[in-house]
Order: C-alpha cells, then sequence, then structure tokens
C-alpha cells in the first residue's frame, strides 16, 4: 500500500510524458506508444540489471547523469528558443527536423521512455527487483501509455505542443519522478554544488585581490558577502538553474511577433487575425506554466522528501597487501555529504559490514553496521540522527562513534586529508566479536 | 440582385400560449435594405430579434449567411452576433460608466482585440470626433446614437439591424441618422434590417415589409427617388 | 480593455464594490485570527509534546514535602545505558519568594535552575545541558544569566513587578535577600511565565537547600510507545526481551534514570500532558468550526451584495451579450472584478487579522503568538474561496439573462 502511494509520482510522470510525446508529435501516435514503452521496459529491466551487478552508488549515479544532461539539454533547447524568436534567422534546426522525422520521433519517445522507465527501477531495489514486478510495472505503463493516448485526443485542442515547450515538459516530469526518489534527488545536490561554487568564487576572488585587511570592505559589505556563503544561496541559485530556461521558453513564446496586418485594409479583419495570433501564444505559454508548477512540485519533493530513510547499498572494498583499507574522500562516493556510506569488507571467508560518517559537527567516525546489543541489523539515517533498523531507535548523530548504548560499535581510524584508513584485520576482528556477543546474548536469553 | 443574406421558411416564435411570429417565409437579399413596419406587438421586433441571434426560433429554419442559427449553441450565436450583426437600439444602451470611444472599443473588445485608433476614426466617420472622452450622460439623444452606430458598425458586420433607431429623436436628427445610415451603407456594403413606426423612415429603405399579428401582411419596394 | 472596464465599473459604483471589499476583508481577518491561534496552539502544543512527550520528569519519591533529590546524582544521569538518547536535561528548585523591584513588591516564585552549564562527567565527554537545551522554544528578550547574580523573569511576572531587561530585583526569603539583575525577560506560553529563573548554586543559596534540587526534567530521544512497549518484560520471551531491552520507550529510558537518582521517582510526562492536550484539540477543532462558520456567512454576504448589484446591472449584461460576449468574456469580467477586489480584501483582512489574533491571544489566552508565514496565503486563499463561492450564483443569474427581455423597449 505503501509502495503503491510511493509509486504515484513516478507513474504520474510517465502519463504526463506519454501525454506531451502524444501531443508532440500527432501524426506518430501508435509509434510514440510503442517506442516509449519499449524504452521504459529498456529503462525498467536494464537498472534493476545494473543495481544488480554493478556496485554501490554507480547506477543511480548514470540515471542523475542522464536527467542532469536532459536538463542542459532544456538549457540549450530554451537559450535557441530565445535567440530565434528575435526574429534572427538560425540556420540551427537539424535537430528539431530530425525530431519531426518518424526517426526523430521514434528516438524522442525511446529516450524519454528509458529514462522514465529507469527512474521507476529505482523505486525497487534488492528482492522487490523481480521478474514479476518487472512484468506488472511494464504492463502498468503500456495500459497507462494506451489510455493517455486514447484520452489525449480530447484534451484541450487548443494546447499546442512545440519544440521548446515540449523539451522543458519532459524534463519537467523527468525531475517530477526522479526527485520523488532520494538516492535520485537532483535538487540537493545541485544547492550544494552551487553553494561550494559561490563560497570558492568568493574565496578565490578574495585571494586573488590580495587584500591584506578590510581597508575598503565595512561591516556593512561583510555581511553582504556574507550572505554568498550562506545556505540560501545554493537553494536560490539551484532554484535558478531550474526555472530559468522555463521563463526563457515562455519569455520565447512571448517574444515572437505577431503577424504582420497593417496590409488588411478592413479593421475587423485585421484585429480577428491579431486576436487568433494572441490567442494561440497565450495557449502556447500554458506549457511552460505547468512545467513550472511540475518543476516547483519536484522542489518541493526534494526539499521535504515524504519521511524515508537514507539507506544506501553496501559498497565492497578491499584491504590494500599491508592490510589496509583506504577509503577517499572525494571520488565516487563524496563522503563529506553527512549521510552514512556503508561498505562491506571481505577476508579469508569473514566479512565485516561498516560505515563512514561525516557529522554535522565535522567528525568523522567509522563504526560497525551492528550494535553491541541488538542483532546486526544495521542502520539508516533519518533526519539528525542515525536509525537502528532492528529496534527503531534514533541515535543523535553527534553521539554516533561513541560506544555503548544503542550506539553502533566504533572501529579505530586514522581519518587523513585524503581519505579514511582502516585497520582490515581489526575490522574483521571487532566484526566477530560484535556479533558472536549479540548471538551469545540471543542464544542464553536474559 | 446578389445572393440572399437572409433566407427563412415557416419560422416562428412563441411565447407559451402568445404566437408573437406565425410561420413566415422571407428572403433578403445581400446588401439590402428592408424596412419592417407594423403596430406594437405586431412582430416585428422579435423577428429582428430572432435575426440578430438574440432571441430564438421555435420553429421553422432561419440561414443567415452561411450560418444556420437554430443549430448554434448559446456561444455560437454570440460568435455569430459578434461576428456578423451590428444592432442599433431604440434605447441606444451604451455601458454607462465608459466614454464614447470605450464603448465603440467594448464592441472591438469582444470581437477580437481592442484598437482605440480604430475606434476614434469610427467615431470621427459618425461625427463625434469631438466628444470622443465623453461619457454617454453627457451625450445628447442623437450623438448617443451615433455612438451606437459606430460600435454597431466597428466590426463590419454583413448585417445591421435598427430597432426604431430613430424612435426617441426628434426630426433633423432623424434625418442626419438616416443619412449617416445611409452614407455608410454605400461605403460598407452592409445589409440594413430596420424596424420602424414611422412612415417616413421605411421609406429610405429598398423595401417595406408589413407584420400585423405576426403574419406577413404587405410587401412594398420602395421608390429609389427620396434622396 | 478588460482593465478599463473594471477600473471604470469600480470608479463607478463605489458602494457597492467597498461592501463586497468589506465582507471579504471581514472573512479573512477572521479566518487569520482564528486559524493563527488554532496552528500556533497546536505549534506550541507540538514543541511541548516534542520535548515533554518524549520526557521524563523526576521528583522525589517520598510523597510528603520532605523529599529532596541530590545535586552531586545529576551527572550520573549522562552515564545511564541510554546516555546518548538523553538529549538534555535541567535540575530546578522552587521557592516562593518576596520579589520587589523599585517600589513594587509581589510574591512569586524564584527557581533555581541551570541555564547552559557545561558538564564534565568523568570518562564522557563534556556536554552542555539547561534550560537552553531543553526548552528550545522559550522566546527570550535579553540574554541567558551568565554571572551568579543575574536571573531572567517570566513575562507575566515582569509586568507585574514593571521590570525590564537592565533593571535590578530584590528577592526576599525568611529575611534573607538577594538582588539579581535582570538579564532577559521569557515568554513561553505557559506557567513559567509568573516565575523568576536565576542560577542554581544562588538559589540553593538563597533557601538554603545546597546541594538540594526539587525536580528534573530529562529530554530524551524515545521511540514512540506501541504495543509492544506496553507489554509486561517479565513475560517475554528471550527474543521479545532482547528486543524490548535495546529498545528507547520512554518507560524503558525513565526507568534507567530512576535508578541513577537516589530517592526519585521518574514518569513520563506525556501522562500529564495528554488531557490539557486534548482540551486544546478540541479548543483548535472549534476555532476551525468558527472560521468556516465567519467565512460562509462572509460568502453569504458577499453573494448578497453582488447579487443586488447584478440587479442593477443587468441591462449592461445584456448589452455585452447583444453586443456578441459570448459566456467566457462575461464571466472574465464579473469574477476580474472580484478576484481584484479579494485579493485586496485578502491582504486589508490579513492585517487586521494578524492584529486581532495578537489582541485575542492576549486577552483571551493569555499568551503571545508569532503568525506564521503560511498565515498570509491562508488569508488571500480564504478571500479568494469566499470571493468565488459567493459569485456562484450572482454569475449564473448573470449568464442566465436574456438579452432580449431585459433590453426590450
Amino acid at each position: 500500500m505503501a509502495l503503491a502511494y510511493k509509486l504515484i509520482p513516478l507513474f504520474l510522470a510517465w502519463a504526463g510524458a506519454v501525454m506531451v510525446l502524444g501531443r508532440g508529435f500527432p501524426g506518430r501516435r501508435p509509434m510514440v506508444a510503442v517506442a516509449g514503452s519499449a524504452g521504459y521496459a529498456g529503462g525498467l529491466a536494464a537498472t534493476f540489471l545494473l543495481v544488480r551487478f554493478l556496485p554501490g552508488d554507480l547506477p543511480f549515479g548514470i540515471i542523475k547523469d542522464a536527467v542532469g544532461a536532459g536538463i542542459i539539454l532544456m538549457w540549450g533547447v530554451s537559450v535557441a528558443a530565445v535567440y530565434r524568436s528575435t526574429g534572427r534567422d538560425v540556420p540551427l534546426p537539424w535537430g528539431e527536423r530530425f525530431a519531426h522525422t518518424r526517426l526523430g520521433a521514434g528516438i524522442c519517445a525511446l529516450a524519454t521512455g528509458i529514462l522514465v522507465g529507469a527512474i521507476c527501477a529505482c523505486r525497487f531495489t534488492g528482492a522487490d527487483a523481480s521478474v514479476p514486478v518487472f512484468l506488472l510495472l511494464v504492463l502498468a505503463a503500456v495500459v497507462l501509455a494506451c489510455a493517455v493516448l486514447a484520452a489525449e485526443r480530447f484534451f484541450f485542442s487548443s494546447l499546442t505542443m512545440y519544440p521548446s515547450g515540449m523539451t522543458v515538459a519532459l524534463v519537467a516530469f523527468l525531475l517530477l519522478s526522479s526527485s520523488s526518489i532520494l538516492r535520485l534527488d537532483l535538487f540537493s545536490p545541485l544547492t550544494m554544488k552551487v553553494m561550494k561554487f559561490a563560497h570558492d568564487f568568493v574565496h578565490q576572488f578574495f585571494e586573488s585581490m590580495l587584500i591584506p585587511d578590510h581597508f575598503f570592505f565595512n561591516s556593512f559589505t561583510w555581511d553582504f558577502i556574507g550572505f554568498f556563503f550562506g545556505k540560501q544561496v545554493g537553494f536560490w541559485g539551484a532554484l535558478i538553474i531550474w526555472f530559468v530556461p522555463v521563463l526563457l521558453v515562455a519569455l520565447a513564446v512571448n517574444l515572437v511577433r505577431l503577424p504582420a496586418v497593417a496590409h488588411i485594409r478592413q479593421g475587423a479583419q485585421r484585429r480577428k487575425m491579431l486576436a487568433a495570433a494572441i490567442r494561440e501564444r497565450r495557449s502556447r505559454l500554458v506549457v511552460p506554466a505547468l512545467a513550472a508548477v511540475i518543476f516547483a512540485a519536484a522542489v518541493y519533493q526534494s526539499r521535504f522528501p515524504s519521511v524515508e530513510y537514507w539507506d544506501p547499498k553496501p559498497v565492497s572494498v578491499t584491504a590494500s597487501p599491508s592490510g589496509e583499507i583506504f577509503i577517499p574522500k572525494k571520488g565516487e562516493i563524496d563522503l563529506e555529504d553527512e549521510k552514512l556510506h556503508k561498505y562491506l569488507f571481505k577476508q579469508g571467508g569473514r566479512e565485516a559490514r561498516f560505515f563512514v560518517l561525516m557529522a554535522p559537527s565535522g567528525q568523522w567516525t567509522v563504526d560497525l553496521d551492528a550494535c553491541a546489543i541488538c542483532k546486526p541489523d544495521g542502520y539508516g539515517q533519518a533526519e539528525g540522527a542515525v536509525l537502528c533498523y532492528y529496534c527503531r531507535t534514533l541515535i543523535p548523530l553527534d553521539t554516533v562513534g561513541k560506544p555503548g548504548g544503542c550506539n553502533p560499535v566504533p572501529v579505530p581510524f586514522t581519518a587523513k586529508d585524503d581519505g579514511i584508513h582502516i585497520d582490515g584485520l581489526t575490522l574483521i576482528n571487532r566484526w566477530g566479536e560484535t556479533v558472536q556477543a549479540t548471538t551469545r546474548i540471543k542464544e542464553t536469553g536474559k | 440582385m446578389a445572393a440572399n443574406i437572409i433566407e427563412t421558411s415557416g419560422l416562428t416564435r412563441s411565447y407559451g400560449d402568445i404566437c408573437a411570429l406565425k410561420p413566415l417565409d422571407l428572403r433578403v437579399a445581400e446588401g439590402e435594405w428592408l424596412s419592417v413596419m407594423g403596430h406594437s406587438g405586431s412582430g416585428k421586433s422579435t423577428l429582428l430579434n430572432i435575426m440578430g441571434g438574440l432571441d430564438r426560433p421555435s420553429g421553422g429554419s432561419l440561414r443567415v449567411g452561411e450560418e444556420d442559427l437554430l443549430a448554434l449553441t448559446e456561444d455560437g450565436l454570440a460568435r455569430f452576433r459578434r461576428d456578423y450583426v451590428g444592432i442599433i437600439f431604440q434605447q441606444h444602451h451604451l455601458v454607462p460608466y465608459l466614454s464614447a470611444v470605450e464603448n465603440v472599443m467594448l464592441a472591438q473588445y469582444f470581437h477580437s482585440v481592442p484598437d482605440e485608433a480604430e475606434a476614434r476614426s469610427a467615431l470621427e466617420r459618425v461625427g463625434l470626433g469631438h466628444r470622443l472622452k465623453n461619457r454617454p450622460g453627457e451625450l445628447s439623444g442623437g450623438e448617443q446614437q451615433r455612438v451606437c452606430i459606430a460600435r454597431a458598425i466597428i466590426n463590419s458586420p454583413k448585417l445591421l439591424l435598427g430597432d426604431e433607431p430613430t424612435g426617441n429623436l426628434d426630426h433633423k436628427s432623424t434625418l442626419m441618422i438616416m443619412e449617416l445610415l445611409r452614407e455608410l451603407r454605400a461605403e460598407e456594403r452592409f445589409t440594413v434590417i430596420m424596424v420602424t413606426h414611422n412612415q417616413e423612415v421605411a421609406t429610405w429603405g429598398d423595401r417595406t415589409i408589413y407584420l400585423d399579428d405576426g403574419v406577413l401582411v404587405r410587401e412594398e419596394r420602395n421608390e429609389q427617388g427620396e434622396s | 480593455m478588460l482593465f478599463r472596464i473594471l477600473k471604470n465599473s469600480f470608479l463607478k459604483r463605489p458602494k457597492a464594490v467597498f461592501l463586497v471589499f468589506l465582507s471579504i476583508a471581514m472573512g479573512a481577518a477572521v479566518a487569520t485570527a482564528f486559524l493563527g491561534i488554532a496552528g500556533e496552539v497546536s505549534h506550541k502544543m507540538a514543541l511541548e509534546l516534542r520535548s515533554y512527550g518524549a520526557n521524563i520528569l523526576l521528583e522525589p519519591a517520598a510523597v510528603e514535602g520532605g523529599g529532596v533529590l541530590h545535586e552531586e546524582d545529576l551527572p550520573k544521569i549522562k552515564t545511564v545505558f541510554w546516555k546518548y538518547n538523553i538529549t538534555g536535561f535541567t535540575p530546578y528548585l522552587f521557592g516562593v519568594a518576596e520579589i520587589s523591584s523599585g517600589t513594587k513588591r509581589e510574591r512569586g516564585v524564584v527557581t533555581g535552575t541551570w541555564f547552559n552549564k557545561q558538564l564534565e562527567v568523568e570518562g564522557e565527554a563534556p556536554t552542555v545541558q539547561g534550560i537552553k537545551v531543553i526548552a528550545p522554544w522559550w522566546d527570550l528578550r535579553g540574554r541567558w544569566p551568565e554571572a551568579a547574580d543575574e536571573a531572567i523573569v517570566g513575562a507575566a511576572l515582569a509586568k507585574r513587578l514593571g521590570t525590564a531587561v537592565g533593571k535590578e530585583l530584590v528577592t526576599t526569603v525568611g529575611g534573607r535577600s538577594r538582588r539579581f539583575r535582570v538579564a532577559g525577560i521569557v515568554t513561553t506560553g505557559g506557567f513559567e511565565e509568573e516565575q523568576l529563573f536565576a542560577p542554581l548554586v544562588t538559589v540553593q543559596e538563597l533557601l538554603q537547600k545546597q546541594g538540594k534540587v526539587s525536580r528534573v526534567l530529562v529530554s530524551a530521544l524515545t521511540v514512540p510507545m506501541d504495543d509492544f512497549g506496553r507489554k509486561d518484560p517479565a513475560g517475554m520471551n528471550k527474543d521479545d526481551y532482547e528486543k524490548w531491552y535495546c529498545t528507547a520507550y520512554v518507560t524503558s529510558v525513565a526507568k534507567n534514570v530512576e535508578e541513577v537518582m537516589a530517592g526519585s521517582r521518574a514518569k513520563p510526562i506525556w501522562q500529564i500532558a495528554s488531557a490539557e492536550g486534548a482540551l486544546l484539540k478540541k479548543l483548535n477543532g472549534v476555532m476551525i468550526f468558527l472560521t468556516i462558520l465567519a467565512l460562509g456567512s462572509a460568502a453569504t454576504a458577499v453573494s448578497t451584495s453582488l447579487m443586488a448589484s447584478m440587479a442593477e446591472r443587468s441591462s449592461e449584461i445584456a448589452l455585452m451579450k447583444a453586443v456578441g460576449a459570448d459566456r467566457f468574456q462575461i464571466s472574465s469580467i464579473f469574477l476580474g472584478e472580484t478576484l481584484i477586489i479579494s485579493i485586496a480584501g485578502g491582504i486589508i483582512g490579513y492585517l487586521i487579522g494578524d492584529r486581532l489574533g495578537v489582541f485575542i491571544s492576549r486577552t483571551v489566552f493569555n499568551s503571545t503568538i508569532i503568525s506564521p508565514l503560511w498565515l498570509f496565503p491562508t488569508a488571500i486563499i480564504s478571500a479568494l474561496v469566499v470571493a468565488l463561492a459567493g459569485s456562484v450564483a450572482p454569475l449564473r443569474r448573470a449568464l442566465l439573462i436574456e438579452p432580449v427581455r431585459v433590453l426590450k423597449g
């Protein structure tokens, strides 16, 4: 039931995307339906397989990158649309001409389908990603697509689709679905990036200016500069990055010149033509307006995710010949995001699960994914706390790394500038002791 | 004569038991000026309203231009009125809180988009270039009627309907209005259907029909020699 | 053009427009005030439940006044099994004193407590404990006391004493008196507003109760009580007992804390708060009901006055129809009018309602509210809803007007 509720945004996005495609390629509905559904099935299957066989967060990273590419494409298209609407003749539209061919429409539908399917697949992890689930999802998607395409014919005939609007609308639906899944969320990482960029930029700026002291920067200016370091700047910056293309598309629609009517002598006719042109322009604005609403919904989902635990999949790590496990701070996984990252270490038939976490205070900690008392069901992360999966007890982030209570068992480590170093043998041994102890408790009872 | 712009056959209109219009067959040629005469309650206003898309007939068929008025929805009739018909009322019926030019622009707004320059020139054409900004209350009856005419012709209607447009005016103003309408018709080539009590006004038309108790009783062609 | 029509129509009929505006503004004001109070009440309740609901009150086990707790036991709280789940605790020592400020004298409660005390426990990392940690919702004007002779005063008591931040107070208990400087005035929405808070050591000295504490409030991160948590641990099997033991139910944390505080009895406070919570919930229901009632009557008023003006304007509407306006165009003119009025009414109503809410909560509930941000969109939306609901019937009537009948003769 809860899962069905969580699937709502995903299927909403699928229906929306199919609707947009159907409207965008009016002559090719059957083709759009087939290509889109095929893409959906393909994306779903590929992601199920990728998640199973690729380590860690890599598949999610790929999907995120693909959606991110969609945002960049949307930027390009919207800028081009504004440029063209100013009346300048751009020989550009090979892409547009291509999109109008049979093949172009098919590829567009296919790509959309693949992405929506892939995003949808990320909702199912582990044992959920099975063949029956796959078949059920594809069946639901195909039925939904057919229903939407059948209904689309009767849906506001004045609502016309055009290349830039279509791009924005499709990206909006992709973001709607991706932001409903915590690990595919693009908005929060974007805010972080913007914040870091602003921070670095201001930093560099001041360093390169070689300001010896605050000679001509009074406190007011510093307050102003301080804004760039704040958390707000990331949010607003990301908001701008998301919404500007939508505004650009709306602007482009508005900038398109009205038809020349001066040559029509009769006033009534002249006005009729103008009115028709204005009406069409207004109806074109509906698409970016709806897209903006969907974007806002996506941002909302990202800012206020439905209560969900951060539950990463353990990534396999190996020790160096000297027996040391090294986990880099930067790299495939960004350790400094204040989220716990799980790893799985195997050696000589024994294994240990552990996680690395940077607390909000900036303190590093490495702990077993098990506590000294409970069954080793492991931990997830909720807001401001780590959560024991077995007993659902919340452990404040700042106390993670301290022994005792229901806290995860800490492991000795050294944090260097490049990353975290852990001794493999100590880790394995500590896991062994802990899990044995908890198992013994279970056997002997109270 | 050119093709007929209006064709009716067996057109009736009844309000409950009262039959305002008995089955009526009428043809109006394109560009014709038709006067409709009759006593009060003879059904002449009803006929005018039906042809202007303001009222629906109870039976029969009615074609105006290419439109079958019986088949149109309410919004279809509104579209028909704004595209096809200009109406001049006896009571003028101007919006009291809008100036003369805004009253004309109102018709433009419902039709398509307002165009102030065009509205001004329409008022200048009816000789009101000096009273553009006045509200209806500040205008004389004849002037108000001219605003009404400017509003009626602004959307280049094919059909101009007058419901006793001179009923409230003195003789001098009446002549001025009729003269104006004749000039405008010569330029714009619209068809005029005018309901009147006044025999003299009726003779400005090409043809006069007489209604009595909803029945067409007499029809006569007017000499074109009046002026 | 639409704007010209609307502008002129407004200027022409200021009285009718003002009537509609007034009813919408009233509706929005009442909605803002009541929803603001209701929202604030549930907000405060949530804050208190978050601290109380997950909280534990430690009191002397001996019921007859004699029992006390000992301050030296306090650090032990940070050494219990659930130490990491205990986010904060604060001791309190109460005494009734004669408090005077200038010429005014009042009897009041003097409370000794920790504000933000650096607590060092052997073998544990140092932590900060005190009111600042345990009651983050306290609204303090001024700053927290730092010196031994500084105190903060509850808003109600401060008002009665006519004291302010930076002034001096003298408290007298049994002949001993002590001078305090007011570091801050605190608004909590509760009984704390009638108390004076001073550092624990100072009050212990004043009350001659060195090393004694009357109660301790403990704030802990706990797991919501469920059926499993209410079970008797004695009757559990091994697996269940293990799970119960390692689950941070408020009862188990309370038991844990009770063991280290000599002579204490710990009880989860939600048992105390729940009666109050039920009452507030009912009150909230009444507020929302009143709001709906007020909005409904505002909509009726809007509907009536629009209906009246619609009768006045029927010839205008008939004319517009005759000139060729379709239903959409007619509706957009009339809805446009009411929407503009309602947005203006919503903004004014919000401003009035905001003040009204502050006034009501001060006079009736004797507490201040800070109006939350969501009230503004709520006011605007309720104004729009009132306007739309109020214009349904008049608009229907406008659309049903037959130009032929109205324009005749």
